[in-house]
């Protein structure tokens, strides 16, 4: 097992200069460091990273739809090419109204990022150029990776399927039952 | 020599040259599949494609122009085919050739294209625009280097007419491949060039281009067009033989030197990739304008 | 003269040259929407070769005679196959890969792919398996040149007759239908 010295490094750094405005510092595992921090500090941060630290790159930005506790979260994931360190740095945004800072005119290539997260998560972002379609075409529902986006309930009002799957399982369940695995209440809800 | 003999001469020669040429294409696909390490299509392939392009049920017409194009490809490659001298010394296949047909030949070869050019212009596909621009540059890429081959050995023999270049070749039993060489090997250089094979076919591209002027162009249009393609490129094979490798007096005699010219085509095109526009003027202006030149000398001198 | 190429036998002369003439020079525009995509090019290179049947891949929609759909497809990809399908032209083919297009496949709960390719062109030949090998879209190619033998993909003709039918079907799913007439 490789030392963490690096990664421990960061933390210090990280931890003298933002203080309490970040939260959750840890090592996750080797190479992998993760923190939390505000909408408000989330440029704050990632500038820093990037310009004094060295995290050039932004490889991915990703959004993940926590409805049971009303929010989302955006995860900004950097790396340094020469210590070899990834970053996840996440944000919180408040689902019923979604706003987080626009950051392309840090990584250009966040903009192909957001616009995807505007269009399937229905997230703002103030300043974002760029037209509003990037993938779906003429869509007028519910942002369709929203969670709360029933996407069977779609399907069956606007397709029709074609006789001889009217077996067709469940997968989910059978495989539960088959394991005696008990279902949470929300997955029941929300996942197939 | 009355009418009826010449139309049936020209109906029969045409024929001719449109069976040899597709079939030659057929060979063609062939040995390239063979060359892949593939069976291939059976040779008579393309009479299979041009006839199922002749029974295709609907036809769309973006306009005058558009329709025009392939007949004017069509009429161009019979007039050409039946211009040049098939049988030297045949009276019946003797068809239009004249005095000073080979300047004639020489203007009309690059009409197909340019009546191509004007039918895609009124279709409208960019990439059909794109394909006629570099089949443009393509034609005075090659032009240039035959036609001062060509030139050199008008003025070699003092004479404009293929079957005079032919009667000399036949009467001193000997080819102007042999006594003109650097002719020959300029003419020779530019021939894929003039067949759009091999590295030469940036102008159909189908990858990048979408098969580049032909791209809005489907059914019997299409069908017309490869016949008029496979017509041309044996006319153009018969004027090769006719001026370089000593004509022929028999139909046997004639396919056996067409058909080793055209294998040398379709042996560059298998071995060499394709080249870009301008990579292939480069190429075209390049040795084939040095032999050129060297065929003028040689004329000068002796 | 008249009589004689208008009447029944001459035309069914004529009907057995035309068919064997289409069914040994089939034209390919393969649409590669899904994973299918990736079949098509072993099937049509030296290992499956599939030029000896006369196959060949065709750059455009005017030249092509098969259209292939090779696998599952979404709204937004189905606008431009309709396209490219009514540019061909007749007689022309479909042929479905896959079970996406049959009855949806793995994504038939999947907001954005359709459902059953033949609500919305007409399809000749199915071959299902996921994804099918070469070999059986070989065997797919071979199933429809049987039936262009027999005079019986006429799914062109069918699609021209309910047109009607399949553009409820089609501006169903696409909701914002700006596209030209038939044949344009
Ligand atoms: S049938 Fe299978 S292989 Fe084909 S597109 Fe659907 S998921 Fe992919």
């Amino acid at each position: 097992m490789a030392d963490l010295q690096k990664e421990n490094l960061l933390l210090e750094v990280l931890k003298n200069h933002f203080n309490d405005k970040i939260f959750d510092l840890k090592v996750q595992r080797h190479q992998r460091v993760h923190l939390r921090t505000t909408t408000e500090q989330i440029e704050a941060v990632l500038l820093y990273l990037k310009e004094k630290l060295g995290y050039k790159h932004l490889s991915h930005i990703s959004c993940v739809d926590w409805i049971e506790e009303n929010r989302f979260e955006l995860v900004y994931i950097l790396w340094h090419p020469e210590d070899k360190i990834n970053v996840l740095v996440k944000v919180d945004v408040d689902r019923l109204n979604p706003v987080a800072p626009n950051i392309d005119y840090i990584w250009p290539q966040a903009n192909t990022y957001e616009r995807e997260m505007r269009e399937m998560f229905g997230i703002q972002f103030p300043g974002l150029v760029g037209r509003k379609e990037l993938i779906l075409e003429d869509w007028d529902d519910l942002p369709p990776m929203r969670r709360d986006f029933d996407t069977l309930q779609y399907v069956m009002e606007n397709f029709e399927f074609r006789s001889g799957r009217e077996d067709a399982q469940n997968v989910r369940e059978t495989i539960a039952k088959r394991t005696g695995e008990e279902i949470p209440e929300f997955a029941k809800k929300y996942s197939r | 020599m009355n009418i009826w003999n010449l139309l049936l001469s020209a109906i029969v020669t045409t024929l001719l040259g449109f069976i040899i040429g597709v079939t030659y294409m057929g060979i063609r696909r062939k040995i390239v599949a063979l060359a892949q390490n593939r069976y291939g299509p059976p040779i008579y392939q393309n009479f299979l494609d041009i006839l199922k392009f002749w029974s295709k049920e609907s036809n769309i017409y973006h306009g005058v122009m558009h329709h025009l194009a392939p007949l004017w490809m069509i009429a161009m490659a019979i007039t050409i085919l039946l211009i040049v001298p098939t049988q030297y010394g045949s009276k019946f296949f003797e068809n239009l050739s004249f005095n000073g047909d080979l300047i004639l030949i020489l203007y009309l070869m690059p009409f197909g294209q340019l009546g191509m050019a004007l039918g895609v212009g009124q279709t409208g596909n960019p990439n059909s625009a794109i394909g006629v621009t570099r089949g443009l540059s393509l034609l005075v890429g090659s032009e240039i280097p035959f036609i001062m081959a060509l030139i050199a050995v008008m003025i070699q023999y003092h004479t404009t007419s293929v079957t005079d270049l032919v009667r000399i070749q036949q009467e001193h039993h000997t080819w102007i491949m042999f006594s003109s060489p650097f002719a020959f090997l300029a003419a020779l250089c530019v021939l894929p060039a003039m067949f759009h094979a091999g590295p030469y076919e940036v102008i159909i591209a189908p990858a990048e281009l979408a098969s580049g002027p032909m791209s809005e162009f489907g059914g019997k249009y299409l069908g017309t067009m490869m016949s008029a393609g496979s017509i041309f490129m044996f006319a153009k094979l018969t004027l090769f033989v006719d001026v370089f490798m000593g004509g022929s007096t028999n139909w046997l005699w004639l396919i056996v030197k067409t058909f080793t010219v055209y294998l040398f085509v379709i042996a560059v095109g298998i071995i060499m990739p394709r080249l870009r526009t301008e990579q292939a003027i480069r190429r075209l202006w390049g040795w084939p304008l040095v032999f050129a030149i060297l065929a003028f000398i040689q004329v000068a001198l002796f | 003269m008249n009589r004689a190429f208008n009447d029944r036998e001459s035309q069914k002369i004529l009907d057995i040259i035309k068919n064997f003439a289409r069914k040994n020079s089939l034209f390919i525009l393969a649409y590669g929407t899904g994973c299918g995509a990736i079949e098509i090019p072993p099937t049509i290179t030296s290992r499956y070769d599939a030029e000896r049947f006369g196959i060949r891949g065709a750059a455009t929609p005017r030249q092509a005679d098969v259209l292939l759909i090779t696998g599952y497809l979404s709204v937004k990809t189905l606008k431009r196959v309709i396209r490219a399908y009514e540019q061909m032209q007749d007689p022309k083919y479909v042929m479905g890969f896959g079970s996406c297009t049959i009855n949806g496949g793995m994504y038939w709960d999947s907001y954005n792919t359709i459902k059953q390719l033949d609500k919305y062109i007409p399809v000749d030949v199915y071959i299902n398996g996921c994804m099918p090998r070469p070999e059986a879209v070989i065997a797919g190619f071979v199933k429809l040149q049987q039936l262009i033998q027999q005079g019986k993909a006429l799914g062109w003709k069918h699609y021209k007759e309910n047109l009607e039918w399949y553009r409820q079907n089609q501006q169903k799913v696409i909701k914002n239908w700006r596209m030209p007439d038939y044949n344009w």
